[in-house]
């Protein structure tokens, strides 16, 4: 598919190849959290706090 | 300085990046217009719920919006954003305010993705300091999000945020200022190459910069095909908690006898301290200003007695510890009215980008109701030799009043100047103070500190 962007900025070739690289990798760690989290679920365990809001990141 | 449109409004020079829409003023009030090509990701940041979650957690800029005529055709809308009260740039900020800066971006773009958007820039300066925290002032810096897509600002983040924070953290702190040579941020093969060896063995300065820099380099001007170019949501959740983690490790604290230890080091008393403290409270009451600067506002002691008036205090101090510790403690006590920032008086900010119109000079971002200039006037006078007159000039064109401390020859912090070079300064003196002045200002009231030498003089500009 192409992606219909508004393409103002330019992300660069080798910028947008190493963040897919690095992404699925760390996107793998962020599937395992999740159902790691599912897993304590279903033993009635208190979910994962990984998708919590970091709502005060920036506030503290 | 500004491209005229329709008659009577005036599209702002440095805001043409983006094609989604403009700023522009028109009878001195604020406004922006968004293009047709943009209505659809407006409808959605509005309609989604992320515009009043950003704007209940304080890291967008509210706008309203109104019935203006559009600047030129293109418009689907007009928009008025509320003003911050002082436009500041990343080489300016402190450390703590370039990473809470950082992590603001990356707040919001975990919010956007959860409603399903992206940012489609992450530019530094897009965010500026209002009310003592960093807030987004680009309402159009969003995109309906596609699935698949990869993040367009990673570029720009690394080399806005990440990379002058690593080197301000693992180098020196001075390294920001890279960001007033690199208008698009630092290059990462530089970064890459400045920061010591042993990044290579933090996972997040290792991906995010090294390796980086090392794909950016071999795969320079060659396309990349799109299609294929994809990576899922969870991919990027995982790559904007990476990002993150790396920036809030990142820290600094500027070693030494200076930390914290700023007022032991002056050579007057207490007492002495505390009347310039009164001084300066009374006569910012009298007069209540708007806008003070404080040139020279150390850790912010002084800016803190002038902000009581209600003003809007620009703290300005050439020492990036100074300003760390000013803005440290802006935040641990939520203070709304004052924002430090770094500036060498001798050599200000400059104008800069495209055509020198994109980045304002400090004497641009200016006039001041009130400038304070207190144990300033022999760094300036003395150690880089400014003659008095000029001195008088450069204030009366950037302040109504003045508020300035004449530091005497026999102060021992002048003597320490004239210490290692030849007294060449026969008319740094009271009489000679004065006279220069007298020139551009005429004077409200001036008092002798007690327990010094020193004194105080109020001054207005004639």
């Amino acid at each position: 598919m192409h992606f219909t962007l508004h393409p103002y900025l330019d992300p660069g070739s080798g910028s947008l190849l190493v963040q897919i690289l690095i992404a699925v990798l760390l996107g793998l760690g962020v599937a395992l959290r999740a159902s790691w989290g599912t897993i304590k679920g279903f033993f009635g365990k208190k979910k994962s706090t990984g998708e919590d809001d970091h709502a005060d990141d920036t506030r503290d | 300085m500004i491209m005229r449109t329709t008659p009577g409004t005036e599209q702002l020079p440095a805001s043409f990046r983006d094609p989604s829409g403009f700023l522009f003023s028109r009878n001195g009030v604020l406004y922006r217009q968004i293009n047709q090509i943009y209505a659809q990701d407006y409808a959605r940041l509005m309609e989604s719920g992320l515009y009043g979650n950003l704007i209940k957690a304080g890291l967008l800029i509210s706008h309203a919006e109104v019935e203006q005529a559009p600047a030129e055709r293109s418009a689907f809308r007009v928009i008025q954003p509320e003003r911050v009260p002082f436009v500041s740039y990343p080489y300016e900020w402190s450390f703590s305010q370039l990473k809470d800066a950082a992590r603001a971006t990356l707040s919001i773009q975990k919010r956007a993705l959860k409603c399903g958007m992206t940012l489609k820039d992450a530019n530094a300066y897009n965010i500026q300091f209002a009310r003592g925290l960093p807030v987004l002032i680009d309402t159009l810096s969003f995109a309906i999000y596609e699935a698949g897509k990869p993040w367009d600002a990673y570029r720009q983040f690394c080399q806005h945020f990440l990379a002058p924070l690593a080197l301000m953290s693992y180098r020196d702190v001075r390294l920001n200022q890279l960001l007033r040579v690199y208008i698009d941020g630092v290059p990462l093969d530089l970064a890459s190459d400045l920061l010591p060896a042993r990044t290579k063995f933090n996972f997040g300065l290792l991906t995010h910069i090294h390796i980086h820099a090392g794909a950016q380099k071999r795969y320079a001007d060659k396309a990349v095909n799109m299609p294929t170019a994809r990576m899922s949501q969870q991919a990027m959740t995982g790559l904007i908690e990476s990002l993150e983690n790396t920036v809030k490790k990142l820290e600094w604290k500027p070693a030494g006898t200076e930390w914290g230890d700023y007022y032991a080091k002056t050579n007057y008393s207490d007492d002495a301290f505390q009347h310039k403290k009164d001084l300066v409270r009374a006569w910012t009451g009298d007069k209540k200003p708007r806008l003070v600067w404080d040139l020279g506002g150390n850790t912010g002691v002084l800016s803190r007695e002038a902000a009581a008036c209600g003003a809007q205090v620009i703290s300005f101090d050439i020492d990036p510890a100074a300003v760390e510790q000013n803005y440290r403690l802006v935040r641990k006590n939520k203070e709304e009215n004052i924002l430090p920032l770094v500036l060498d008086l001798t050599n200000p900010s400059p104008a800069l980008g495209w055509d020198h119109q994109e980045r304002d000079s400090f004497s641009a971002r200016g006039p001041a109701d009130m400038i304070l200039a207190l144990a300033v006037i022999h760094h300036l006078a003395i150690s880089n030799n400014v003659p008095l007159p000029q001195l008088a000039g450069f204030f009366a064109a950037r302040s109504k009043w003045l508020a300035i401390e004449f530091v005497p020859k026999s102060d021992s912090q002048v003597q320490r100047l004239l210490a290692s070079r030849k007294d060449i300064f026969p008319d740094y003196t009271k009489e000679g103070f004065e006279k220069a002045f007298s020139t551009y200002f005429h004077v409200i009231k001036s008092e002798s500190l007690r327990d010094s030498e020193r004194i105080l003089y109020f001054m207005e500009a004639r």
